[in-house]
């Protein structure tokens, strides 16, 4: 299997390269939708040449990268090209290894439960079978490197395609099952974004699946587990926030990176959804609801955990798909990150209602992005609007996307339990409903 | 320069001519006059008595004669164009009538009127020309030598506010109220229907009247215009950038052109050492040495490079305590079996 790999990664490094060197990488580099306040590379330019005249790169509104960021550019700007290819490459084989364990992990656990025959008889062409995975880790280094977005973000030298490569390793790590790397690498995406906090709950449910501890509230291992986690996470965390401290001697970083990203002060437009309701929202408004628009990313982690706790990487992409749509400035490259999931669930393709209309809409408002700015920006025939309801398409697509995939999963496993013909008490063909 | 349209702000044109009027009175020809009125009063079709502008119920003084040179009128009454007049940034195809033609000789008198706030005066109700844009239009025309001496008078509600920000050297200013109070208007006409002035520009009209062309009031009796028995609001100004003592400046070196005429009939041959002639002229009362324009560049400061300041490294402590952490993530999943591998 590394064979396809390698040639899928020196695929995807030729079509960076040659944008690289095209006339299309200034272009792409001040496209709003690829690039945030958060993430954009002339910001973090910007930072180190402000570092290098003396001043705190964090005075001022410009720079909201953390100070490892900053470490890290410091001594590679330079070779800033090859940073991001090498990061979105590290990303895919990570992704790899991790859907194959993952692979690895769910066979396991199908045999476990056709043995201990939890399944209805007549299931058998829902069950997954080795040929069908051998090929879905490859599928997914290739959604992730050749998907337009990914190329794009790299292109555009976005710092996105880092917090991809950190999360996509805590994924490889909590796969792999090692609860120590898996708490360094979420502190470190939490560090980077503050939205993988909400990744803790999957990891957590993951990693206990794979010790076999039962997950009950009065299960004492479980406390035990839970509060070992727990404390190399926040340990991890705070030293690593503590050593940011000691770049620049200041705590300065704090408020500049957390702080923006949870006040949203700047509302340049972007694919989210914050901009234009607080572009036109009053001034004593605005802070009960961005403390509702900011609950509204952390709020789904309970349900789900309580819904999907016997699929913890399931709810791990779900999960990834809620930050990336809810985030204060979310970029395609957050989109990129869970659209590299989505062959993971290739099984439930028959289960997908509305993939083709999503589809549809994801490509179109994908079009559509660049044409009503132009139009709203340079030509001056539309207006903000314009550029907002194609926002809200697309993240209704997105959102329409996970919902149908969400219950795909659930019918999938109500089939495997229940049996695929179901019938209601009187014998006539029942329907699958999500309530 | 009047910065108000429609019929209501009639005052503020009957303002701006009053002023005009005694200006040219004290013998300022049109050349040496930039007159902006931003209406027409005088042939407005609701002014009952076409072709005139009163500054006095009753209709005493009609201030539009037969010889009022308006050089902006209506809309070219606006804040770009006032401020290319003062810096002389204007379009070569201007008129000269309508170019401000000073030179580093110049006394300048400005008068403005019309509708203002706290730092900002209001022009034909579409824009507003701030403080700060006033005061660095006056350190342009310091630094292209455009005046000697300026005298601003400023008419309008909070009119202190718009001499505050002046920082360019010989400027007096005068202003018709503080910051926070409104000026007033004087009576209204009935006849006419409108107020016909306000109250400073009326009685400094007032007392402008007194004066010609060789009387010796100074600038301190133009200060006390108007007190706050009469005008309501309290007047300002200001005079901490002006070399000479307003004691000793004549309302007529602004308001007036007078020169000192000496006849003389010996002949005098103009040879290159002027310091004979020079003894001639009346001593300048500067108790400071005069201000040179060239000290006013920092070129010292220009020319001296800075030296490049030395590229940012991360701290070591920094550095040692990353690389630390780091290779103890991984030892800790490696196991330490490992180390020998990697030396």
């Amino acid at each position: 299997m590394a064979a396809p790999l390698v040639l899928v990664v020196l695929a995807a490094v030729t079509v960076r390269a040659a944008l690289f060197r095209s006339s299309l990488a200034a272009f792409i580099a001040e496209r709003v939708e690829v690039v945030s306040p958060l993430s954009a590379w002339k910001r973090v330019v910007e930072g180190l040449a402000l570092l290098d005249l003396g001043v705190s790169p964090y005075s001022g509104a410009i720079f909201h990268e953390t100070p490892l960021i900053i470490y890290l550019f410091h001594f590679l700007i330079e070779y800033a090209e090859l940073v991001f290819m090498i990061t979105d490459v590290l990303t895919a084989v990570a992704l790899y290894l991790a859907v194959q364990d993952f692979n690895k992990v769910v066979f396991k656990k199908q045999k476990l439960l056709i043995e201990l025959d939890k399944y209805a008889p007549d299931v058998a062409e829902l069950i997954q079978t080795p040929m069908d995975m051998h090929y879905i880790p490859l599928k997914v280094a290739l959604f992730y490197l050749l998907n337009p977005y990914t190329v794009m973000s790299c292109v555009a030298k976005s710092t996105c395609a880092i917090n991809n490569s950190v999360i996509a390793f805590f994924i490889l790590a909590t796969i792999k099952g090692s609860a120590f790397l898996s708490a360094v690498f979420l502190a470190l995406a939490t560090y980077q974004s503050l939205y993988p906090l909400t990744l803790f709950a999957p990891a957590l449910l993951y990693l206990l699946q794979r010790q076999f501890i039962p997950i009950k509230l009065k299960s004492k291992s479980f406390w035990l587990y839970t509060m070992q986690y727990a404390s190399l996470y926040l340990c991890s965390l705070v030293v690593i926030i503590c050593l940011s401290f000691f770049l620049l001697n200041s705590w300065d970083f704090i408020p500049s990176v957390y702080g923006f990203i949870l006040s949203v002060p700047d509302l340049t437009p972007n694919i989210g959804l914050f901009w234009y309701f607080f572009a036109e929202m009053f001034e004593h408004f605005s802070l009960f609801f961005v403390c509702v628009f900011q609950i509204n990313v952390f709020f789904y982690t309970i349900p789900l955990a309580i819904k999907l706790k016997e699929h913890p990487v399931f709810f791990m992409f779900v999960q990834i798909a809620i930050i990336s749509i809810f985030k204060s400035y979310p970029t395609v490259g957050d989109v990129a990150l869970y659209m590299a999931f989505l062959p993971v669930w290739s099984h439930l393709y028959r289960f997908l209602r509305n993939i083709f209309i999503l589809s549809c809409v994801l490509i179109f408002c994908s079009f559509l992005f660049p044409v009503l700015w132009h139009l709203w920006i340079y030509a001056g025939s539309a207006n903000s609007n314009f550029y907002y309801a194609i926002t809200l398409t697309f993240n209704i697509g997105q959102i329409l996307l996970i919902s149908d995939y969400f219950y795909a999963f659930l019918r999938r496993e109500y089939y495997l339990t229940h049996g695929l013909h179901l019938t209601r008490q009187d014998g006539t063909e029942a329907m699958l409903v999500l309530k | 320069v009047c910065t108000s349209r429609f019929w209501f702000n009639y005052r503020h044109v009957a303002n701006t001519l009053s002023v005009y009027r005694s200006v040219k009175r004290l013998g300022i020809p049109d050349s040496h006059i930039v007159l902006m009125l931003a209406d027409d009063m005088a042939c407005n079709p609701r002014n009952p008595k076409p072709a005139t502008v009163f500054s006095h119920k009753n209709m005493e003084l009609n201030v539009y004669g037969d010889d009022v040179e308006v050089d902006y009128r209506s809309y070219e009454v606006t804040v770009e164009n006032f401020l290319r007049v003062l810096t002389g940034r204007i379009p070569p195809s201007t008129p000269r009538s309508k170019r401000l033609l000073s030179d580093d000789r110049s006394n300048i008198l400005i008068y403005m009127t019309g509708h203002g706030g706290n730092g900002f005066l209001k022009f034909q109700d579409s824009e507003e020309i701030t403080n700060v844009e006033l005061a660095d239009a006056f350190e342009q025309m310091w630094q292209k030598r455009r005046y000697n001496e300026l005298l601003f008078i400023i008419d309008t509600c909070q009119g202190a506010s718009m001499y505050e920000r002046f920082y360019s050297p010989n400027i007096m200013a005068l202003a018709s109220s503080q910051v926070g109070e409104d000026s007033l208007s004087h009576q209204p006409d009935l006849g006419i229907g409108v107020h016909l002035m306000d109250r400073y520009t009326f009685y400094v009209l007032e007392f402008l009247e007194e004066i010609h062309p060789a009387s010796q009031t100074n600038m301190n009796d133009l200060f006390q215009v108007c007190p706050k028995s009469l005008c309501v609001s309290t007047p300002g100004h200001r005079t901490d950038l002006f070399q000479r003592d307003p004691q000793n400046v004549l309302i007529t070196d602004f308001f007036g052109s007078v020169r000192k005429v000496e006849i003389t009939t010996e002949t005098i041959s103009l040879d290159r050492d002027l310091a004979a002639v020079e003894s001639k002229f009346p001593k300048d009362e500067l108790a400071t040495e005069p201000l040179k324009y060239a000290e006013q560049l920092p070129v010292a400061q220009i020319i001296h490079q800075k030296p490049k300041q030395k590229d940012w490294h991360p701290p070591g402590g920094f550095i040692l305590g990353l690389w630390a952490l780091i290779i103890m993530v991984f030892f800790k999943t490696y196991g330490i079996k490992h180390m020998k591998h990697v030396f």
